[in-house]
């Protein structure tokens, strides 16, 4: 019998050049759970649009149960059953679940949208597949991993069998990425089928029953997931043998940043964090851990000078921040990475040059009288993309032509082309592929160990648990529970806390903030 | 910086292409209009791509605009590096005009020093009026396009005002005031032309802001406020101080255009409506060479021959005048829209709509 899918070497350019997929085969049989993995510019987005029509390839043939297909978008797609739930959702937040999910094909009753019908409908899907959602509530109020399960019933509700699922688990906390295994089970039992693009391989093991390994715009080749470890799979990926441990700290310093009594408003005056209290020593790295947006990246916000402290006060090396603005605080020896590179950490349109010294224009080394040394600028650039290893054109070339690896490379660059004495770190390595992420790391324990006391925010707990020394949870912009790093330690155990399930006690916490 | 990328030549390849585009296409449009309401089409096609060429006198009307229109392109440029829309270019005209008209009309008009010093007032006067769009948006939000446009029409009706009730010789209803003294006036390059000092103050002013912009450390905090205001906050920039001072700088810029229209040798005088809307057609000159300083006296030279063939035609041919207007504008608007990024950006920002974020290039996962 032939297989459900068949991506046969598919070939795609991007104008420009970009070789994004150059013979990529793929086969998915009916009623499994299928993982393709990848670093990224490995090419699996572009073969994921290929098959949802999204995007045309230039060479090669899918075949939808051996017989030639071409999708010529997404319409097309849905039509012979295959759904995709994108990592940004696309959901009305104002529109109830059920209205979401039949928005485009609304059950009728004559002319008038029947309201009951599409309810019961959500209703029984959800049941089916355990998508455990309440059809009545506007999308907005509901926490991401519901949010995402709506997505996956829309696609559902148009009678997918083939669902294309585009990094699922980057947005959940540990318990919804068990929630939404459930579902998947649930769907497969069913007979439906599940392409799961990924990144953590932990999961992908967890949850596929092959796995399809890209690698450059080729596929490396297919796998039973039961043949293959955590290491091999990483190995196939990257081509080399990595390593992705880091060595703990030797041991911490001396007091480096105080934060007290510290609360913070949104701009409409709605408290979104309050009486936090921690202390960071030089040479150790405090992870704050938490679903997003429960107060960390505004704490770091805070402490770079980019959000206003409504009350409390946050100390580095005895010297009280709030009065002062962003370039003194950088001068105290204060960096930071932030969440956001295109959005905040880099101009794009400036060159590289120009961006590894956006934030050190008072330096004499690189400004006098108010002019521009350009041959030290350029020095600069040179050494930097030298030092980090920074794959690009040259220094005159615009940041946004460089990869989102080697993006990120120029943010950790500049920041740390100094040693800071206080580093704030959001998100250091997302949509960083494996080999960059891995340099990254080194970059941050080497601030560390030169002294550097390291505030750590990541939405990804592998690396909360790889790279601190110790680790704070927020829930709903309170610290809540508080932990020496050790082995023990898992992820399970702190996602309970970030979910609000389990609450410490004050003394162990107080311990573990000293 | 860009000075060090290799792929620079290959991008000012492809922006001339699509320039060249864009002018092909005008012409083309101007043929068909020009067919239609010309009993002799040949000539009147004929006069539109030769007539700025024909004599002496036609070329120093050519560069005349050329240097009028670098300046009020330079103007532009710098703003919009900076990403703020101020559009009150023609506001700083008239101001810097009519404070470049008083001094050349007060007894420093008869003396050497009254090039230099009408000059630099009028510098000053479009500063000032560049200053407040800027101070208020900085100090209370309020939106620079519409503060701008507003603060132009205060000045053309203050300027048209006291030209007809106080600055026009008395009895006469001229709407213009008498002729500078010769020594306010800028000396002509070639004689009996329009080809003066104006031309000269342009390249300078080119070069200026070329060197403000791309060697000054205020350069690039303008223009990385201009690329990613965040990303600027977040360096330690004080945007509002670059958002005001690159509006300031530009204003006298748009000032010191108001000087070389009113002591140029075109006018020579201060009189009614005497920008005839070149100011604004700076915001073309801008959008096409891309807010690069270097680049807009080579868009002014190339537009400023459109814009004077078409007007010679005007005068010389039977294309009727109102024709000649349609024809500019659809130059406009072709050029404007071959030119995506800016341009698109520009328009969205004039109807209060938030530009779409640039897609990043994030090929594949």
């Amino acid at each position: 019998m032939a297989p459900l899918l068949e991506a046969i070497s598919i070939g795609k350019t991007y104008p420009g050049g970009t070789i994004a997929n150059d013979g990529v085969n793929l086969t998915i049989e009916a009623g499994e759970v299928h993982a393709v993995v990848g670093e990224n510019g490995a090419g699996k987005s572009t073969l994921m649009k290929i098959l949802f029509g999204i995007e045309q390839p230039d060479r090669g043939e899918i075949r939808l149960d051996g017989k030639p297909v071409s999708f010529a978008n997404p319409r097309d797609a849905i039509d012979h059953g295959v759904g995709m739930v994108f990592q940004h959702f696309s959901l009305v937040p104002s529109f109830s679940v059920y209205e979401n999910v039949v928005l485009g094909s609304e059950p009728r009753n004559g002319i008038k949208f029947d309201r009951n019908e599409a309810i019961d409908r959500v209703r029984a899907l959800s049941e089916k597949f355990r998508l455990a959602v309440d059809p009545l509530p506007p999308v907005g109020e509901l926490p991401v991993g519901q949010q995402q399960r709506v997505e996956i019933l829309k696609a559902l509700y148009r009678d997918a069998r083939i669902l294309i699922l585009d990094e699922p688990t980057a947005v959940l906390a540990p318990q919804e990425v068990e929630e939404l295994f459930v579902a998947v089970r649930a769907l497969v039992a069913q007979g439906r089928t599940v392409i799961f693009i990924a990144h953590k391989l932990p999961e992908v093991l967890e949850i596929s029953d092959r796995i399809t390994v890209m690698r450059g715009g080729k596929t490396v080749g297919s796998v039973n997931a039961r043949d293959v470890t955590e290491q091999s799979l990483a190995t196939m990926m990257v081509g080399r043998e990595i390593a992705l441990r880091v060595d703990r700290a030797k041991g911490r310093g001396e007091l480096a940043c105080e934060v007290k009594a510290l609360k913070l408003e949104a701009e409409n005056g709605v408290t979104v964090a309050a009486d936090l209290n921690l202390k960071v020593h030089s040479g150790e790295i405090l992870g704050l851990v938490g679903v997003e947006g429960n107060g960390q990246a505004e704490l770091l916000e805070a402490i770079a000078g980019l959000r206003p402290i409504a009350d409390g006060v946050v100390y580095l090396n005895g010297t009280s921040l709030a009065p002062k603005s962003v370039l003194e605080r950088r001068g105290l020896g204060l960096a930071s990475i932030p969440e956001d590179r295109i959005a905040r950490g880099l101009a794009t349109g400036a060159t590289i040059a120009e961006n590894l010294i956006a934030t050190r224009l008072a330096d004499k080394r690189f400004v006098r009288n108010g002019l521009l040394d350009l041959k030290a600028i350029k020095a600069n650039a040179l050494a930097l993309i030298e030092r980090f290893s920074i794959r690009s054109g040259g220094p005159g070339y615009a940041v946004g032509t460089l990869s989102g690896g080697n993006m990120q490379k120029v943010v950790v660059a500049r920041e740390l082309s100094e040693q800071p004495k206080l580093l704030l770190v959001n998100q250091p390595t997302r949509g960083v592929d494996l080999g960059a992420t891995q340099f990254i790391w080194k970059s941050l324990t080497d601030a560390r160990d030169g002294g550097a006391a390291v505030l750590l925010s990541s939405a990804d707990l592998s690396e909360l648990l790889a790279l601190s020394d110790r680790l704070v949870v927020f829930y709903r912009g309170k610290i809540v529970a508080a932990f020496v790093n050790s082995d023990d330690l898992t992820a399970e155990t702190l996602g309970t806390y970030m979910l609000g399930l389990s609450s410490q006690d004050p003394e162990i916490m107080r311990a573990a903030l000293q | 910086m860009s000075s060090t990328s290799p792929s620079r030549w290959a991008m000012i390849g492809r922006e001339t292409g699509r320039a060249l585009t864009a002018v092909v296409i005008a012409l083309a449009v101007a043929l068909v209009v020009i067919l239609l309401t010309s009993a002799d089409p040949g000539a009147a096609f004929q006069t539109l791509l030769t007539a700025p060429l024909s004599s002496n006198r036609t070329m120093g009307l050519w560069i005349d605009d050329v240097a009028k229109l670098t300046l009020t392109g330079l103007a532009f440029s710098l703003v919009f590096q900076a990403r703020q829309f101020s559009m009150g270019v023609q506001g700083q005209v008239y101001m810097g005009g009519l404070f470049a008209a008083l001094i050349a009309m007060s007894p420093i008009g008869a003396t050497p020093l009254a090039i230099p010093v009408a000059m630099l007032a009028a510098m000053c006067a479009g500063a000032v009026y560049g200053f407040i769009p800027g101070y208020a948006k900085a100090r209370f939000g309020a939106s620079e396009i519409v503060s701008s446009l507003m603060l132009n029409y205060i000045a053309i009706l203050v300027v048209n005002y006291l030209i007809r009730a106080h600055l026009a010789p008395a009895g006469t209803g001229q709407l213009m005031t008498a002729k500078f003294p010769d020594t306010a006036i800028f000396p002509a390059i070639v004689p009996g032309t329009r080809f003066d000092l104006g031309i000269v103050i342009a390249l300078i002013a080119t070069f200026v802001v070329w060197f403000l912009l791309y060697r000054t450390s205020w350069g690039l905090k303008l223009r990385l406020v201009g690329h990613n205001p965040k990303f600027a906050e977040y360096s330690g920039i004080r945007s509002s101080f670059v958002m005001v001072s690159a509006m300031t700088v530009a204003g006298a810029f748009g000032g010191l255009l108001g000087s070389v229209f009113v002591q140029g040798r075109a006018f020579g005088n201060l009189a009614q409506n005497f920008d005839g809307n070149l100011a604004f057609e700076g915001i073309l000159i801008a959008i096409v060479a891309r807010s690069r300083p270097l680049a807009v006296p080579f868009v002014a030279l190339a537009y400023g021959y459109l814009r004077q063939g078409a007007q010679l035609m005007g005068i010389r041919t039977d294309v009727p005048t109102e024709m000649i207007s349609v024809v500019q504008a659809i130059i406009i608007l072709l050029v404007a829209s071959s030119f995506s990024l800016p341009g698109k950006k520009f328009i969205a920002g004039l109807f209060g709509k938030k530009p779409t974020p640039a897609a990043t290039p994030e090929v594949a996962k």
